[in-house]
């Protein structure tokens, strides 16, 4: 094992133990990020230049605050592997068909025990504080069909962890069966299986249209739960937040303490969970916001000048998550959000405010000025 | 903190319509907050105000010589171009708090646009769409003709403006009004000031002619107000985003002639016989002038730049000049504010090119060390034309020979508008035809981009004559009673 493995299984290991532990320690984040920011630093060329044209080198900073933070986009041009010859998976985002605008990310063994095992805490602390085990049904496909979605990567480890026997991913080549997933809604009324509803929002709300047409309404088990990701780009018609709890109360029957909203993207190891399940579980009344585990830390940053703004400010938010120890931890986003008592909030894209009728890509115009001849 | 409330429209002083609502809008930046109201728009006013607008354009419009029209709207351009003016001292202080531009350049738009709209242009637009600017009065002998000839404006103009351009809405006004048209300006939620500050301007010169315009706000879209506007106009004119133009298109009735000035994009081609150590200076600095402009948020803007290799300064070193001259625009005339996906975007895109650069690409980019104000960006032309993320985001794609900049642009043709180019050889003449081909509506030199004249044809249409009937006496015996 060269120096550089060692070095990393080293950090692995504090890091390992660190998220495993779970416990608010700012001084052993700090040291963690700073340790997984030198090897990064000294390891990734294209990221130790990005922050030397910003004059920061390890030896000049004391906070993971003052670490550069990579715009998600560069993950389109370039990789950034602390391990590059020990990649044993490349996850990509979605979005978009053109391999030029498709971001790429890869782990290695390391890297993905990381992932791996904030997937399991962050689970047993948001999604199962309860502990109990459920039917986990996946408005996904499976990973033999999208080996390269980090969603479905996530959804399989929580069936792993979490799943009875007969959890599944409901998206096949033949595309998603609603009447399938209804059918089983139905057994699992009929035998008192509580269910975990996992997928991507535009799912639900495609399936909540589905039962609205057919008249269906379910009452699922007691401690069933909902799961929804990411935003509805055009898959879905878009719906509210308020709109779409309402729905899984009144469709599914799943109080809305129960529906956790999930923020997980492709270049960022770590998932945040809405508090509300938890916090019903603990009897804590608190408003919704999604919590940030002690393995990360989130600001919001001036849109600007990217400057860290008070907590209560909106701004793009900024993530540091030490589960990315294989691909530069600091991270800037342009999802909006702001920092709330508890944890943070999310709006979505920034970029996706409507200001920009100017951006929208040359097929998209020539679509819109075609279907208006 | 300083409070201005001000209507964000107009109506003319004889219209008497019960309005009951209205909507008031507050935009606030730094110490000042607007307060912009504005009457909640229905159906049945649009449609009492457009049968008054027509009205009062067949009292007193129609019946006003051109020349009179002309030195109305002549005057109105000359005190818009005072510093003093009052409602220009009002438009500075209040649309850059609407729509983020900075107060340097709502001046500086300001002046452009009132600079070519004097008496002079107005003549030489006319003649050049219709020959004799005086078939809008009455019958006039025409020789190719060999007979008499008479020109018929539209009843009345409805325009929807769009809000990247702020003096743009007063341009339509003169255009209807030019052809004698009663005229209904909607203008767009990003920038409904400056329309109804125009009109008051109009109306104190000559408020007969200020009868037959009115300007409102209403959402974008609201099909019952708009179906009842549709209903009484001759012509429709309307600027916008693809996505505005296209829903509009699809709603006008085919009777009613119809002006779509969409989205579209400006470029530059510099050859490297214009990349001269004695010329680049002054080169990167008209360069840096056409993205500053409006903040490059006109359709006139360059989304790009290709300039030519081999020339004495190459596209790098050009790139870095133009950088420099961006900097000095900051100072003079700073970039207004961004939206947050404005701003995310542009460092989004930075990083990306940064990351291109560390890894050995061929290319460069230029930025200052904190916020998004400019950006310069150099790299060898990709094979296709993409979109600028614009908001002086300026990009310099290098080419081995100009024409390789046409393969770039050919499948964005149809949105092409505004192209400078400098080339500095015979092989000038021959870029500039290929352009014409390709759907350019405007060739310019570098420097000259956000400045068109009033005498070029909007978008490649003739945007006067466009809107023109034509009545023509084939009668050859002789007629008594019309002028020579």
């Amino acid at each position: 094992m060269n120096q550089l493995s060692q070095a990393v299984s080293g950090l692995d290991r504090d890091i390992l133990a660190f998220i495993e532990q779970g416990t608010e320690n700012d001084q052993e984040f700090n040291r963690l990020a700073l340790a997984a920011f030198e090897l990064q630093y000294n390891h990734v060329t294209l990221y130790r230049h990005y922050c030397q044209r910003r004059d920061i080198t390890p030896k000049d900073i004391s906070s993971w605050e003052q670490i550069p933070a990579l715009p998600t986009d560069v993950f389109k041009d370039a990789a950034f592997c602390l391990l590059p010859s020990e990649t044993s998976r490349t996850f990509i985002t979605s979005g978009t068909s053109n391999k030029k605008e498709q971001g790429k990310v890869s782990y290695d063994e390391g890297g993905l025990r990381l992932m791996d095992a904030t997937i399991k805490k962050a689970a047993s602390w948001m999604f199962f504080p309860d502990n109990i085990k459920a039917l986990i049904l996946v408005l996904a496909p499976p990973p033999e069909i999208a080996p390269h979605m980090v969603m479905v990567y996530g959804m399989n480890r929580l069936i792993e962890y979490f799943g009875l026997s007969a959890s599944r991913f409901l998206i096949q080549k033949s595309g998603f069966d609603a009447k399938a997933l209804a059918d089983t809604l139905h057994r699992s009324i009929d035998e008192g299986v509580p269910v975990a509803i996992c997928g991507g929002s535009f799912g639900f709300v495609n399936f909540f249209d589905y039962c609205t047409s057919k008249g269906l309404k379910f009452d699922l088990p007691q401690g069933s739960r909902c799961l929804d990701a990411g935003g509805f780009k055009g898959r879905s018609r878009e719906v509210g937040r308020e709109e779409f709890l309402d729905l899984c109360e009144g469709v599914l029957g799943v109080h809305r303490d129960y529906c956790v909203n999930l923020l997980g993207m492709t270049e960022i190891s770590s998932q945040y969970y809405d508090n509300t399940l938890r916090n019903r579980q603990r009897g804590i009344a608190a408003g919704r916001a999604k919590v940030i585990p002690p393995w990360t830390r989130v600001m919001a940053v001036d849109p600007d000048t990217l400057t860290p703004l008070p907590a209560g400010e909106i701004g793009l938010l900024r993530h540091l998550d030490l589960a990315n120890r294989g691909h530069i931890c600091s991270i800037q986003t342009d999802d909006l959000g702001r920092i709330l008592p508890g944890g943070f909030d999310v709006y979505g894209r920034a970029r996706d405010d409507g200001s920009r009728g100017c951006s929208l890509s040359i097929d998209e115009m020539t679509r819109i000025i075609g279907e208006a001849k | 903190m300083k409070d201005i409330e001000l209507k964000g429209y107009y109506l003319p002083t004889d219209f008497r319509y019960p309005i009951s609502e209205f909507l008031t809008r507050v935009y606030r930046q730094g110490d000042i907050s607007v307060r912009l109201k504005t009457p909640v728009v229905t159906p049945d006013m649009v449609n009492s105000l457009l049968v008054h607008l027509k009205e009062n354009r067949d009292k007193f419009l129609v019946r006003m010589p051109v020349e009179r029209i002309v030195g109305v709207l002549n005057e109105a351009s000359v005190l818009w171009l005072d510093r003093d003016y009052v409602y220009r001292r009002q438009a500075i202080e209040i649309i850059p708090a609407i729509t983020g531009f900075s107060s340097e350049t709502i001046e500086a738009s300001i002046d452009i646009e009132m600079e070519s709209s004097l008496s002079d242009d107005m003549w030489r637009a006319l003649h050049s769409e219709m020959g004799n600017p005086l078939y809008l009065d009455d019958f006039q002998y025409s020789d190719e003709l060999g007979g008499y000839r008479r020109a018929f404006g539209p009843g009345l103009v409805v325009s929807f403006f769009s809000e990247n351009i702020p003096a743009l809405p007063h341009l339509l006004f003169m255009r209807a009004s030019l052809v004698k048209a009663a005229c209904l300006g909607k203008v767009a939620s990003g920038e409904p000031a400056f329309a109804a500050l125009y009109l008051k301007t109009i109306e104190e010169i000559d408020p007969e002619m200020a009868a037959s315009m009115a300007v409102l706000y209403w959402q974008g879209g609201n099909q019952e107000v708009e179906d009842a506007a549709f209903s009484h106009a001759d012509a429709v004119v309307a600027f916008g985003a693809v996505e505005t133009c296209a829903s509009l298109s699809k709603r006008i009735p085919r009777n009613i002639k119809t002006l779509v000035h969409g989205h579209r994009m400006g470029f530059g081609i510099i050859g490297k016989n214009k990349m001269t150590l004695a010329g680049v200076d002054e080169l990167s600095r008209a360069v840096a002038y056409d993205h500053a402009m409006f903040d490059q948020k006109a359709c006139l803007a360059p989304q790009v730049y290709f300039v030519e290799t081999g020339g004495e300064v190459s596209p790098v070193e050009f790139a870095r000049m133009v950088s420099g001259a961006m900097a000095s625009y900051e100072e003079k005339m700073p970039r207004g504010r961004l939206s947050a996906g404005e701003a995310a975007v542009i460092h989004q895109q930075r990083g990306r090119y940064e990351i291109r650069e560390f890894g050995g690409d061929d290319v460069r980019m230029f930025a200052p060390s904190c916020g998004t104000s400019w950006t310069v960006v150099y790299e060898k032309a990709p094979g296709l034309f993409s979109p600028s993320v614009l908001n002086r985001f300026v990009r310099i794609w290098a080419v081995e020979d100009i024409f390789q900049a046409l393969e770039a642009l050919r499948p964005v043709g149809q949105f092409l508008q505004n192209a400078a180019v400098a080339v500095g050889d015979e092989r000038e003449a021959g870029l500039i035809r290929r352009l014409g081909e390709l759907g350019v509506a405007r060739i310019t030199s570098p420097g000259s981009m956000p400045t068109p004249s009033m005498m070029w044809r909007h978008d490649g249409m003739a945007t006067l004559a466009s809107l023109l009937r034509w009545c023509d006496v084939e009668k050859k015996d002789d007629i008594t009673g019309f002028k020579d």
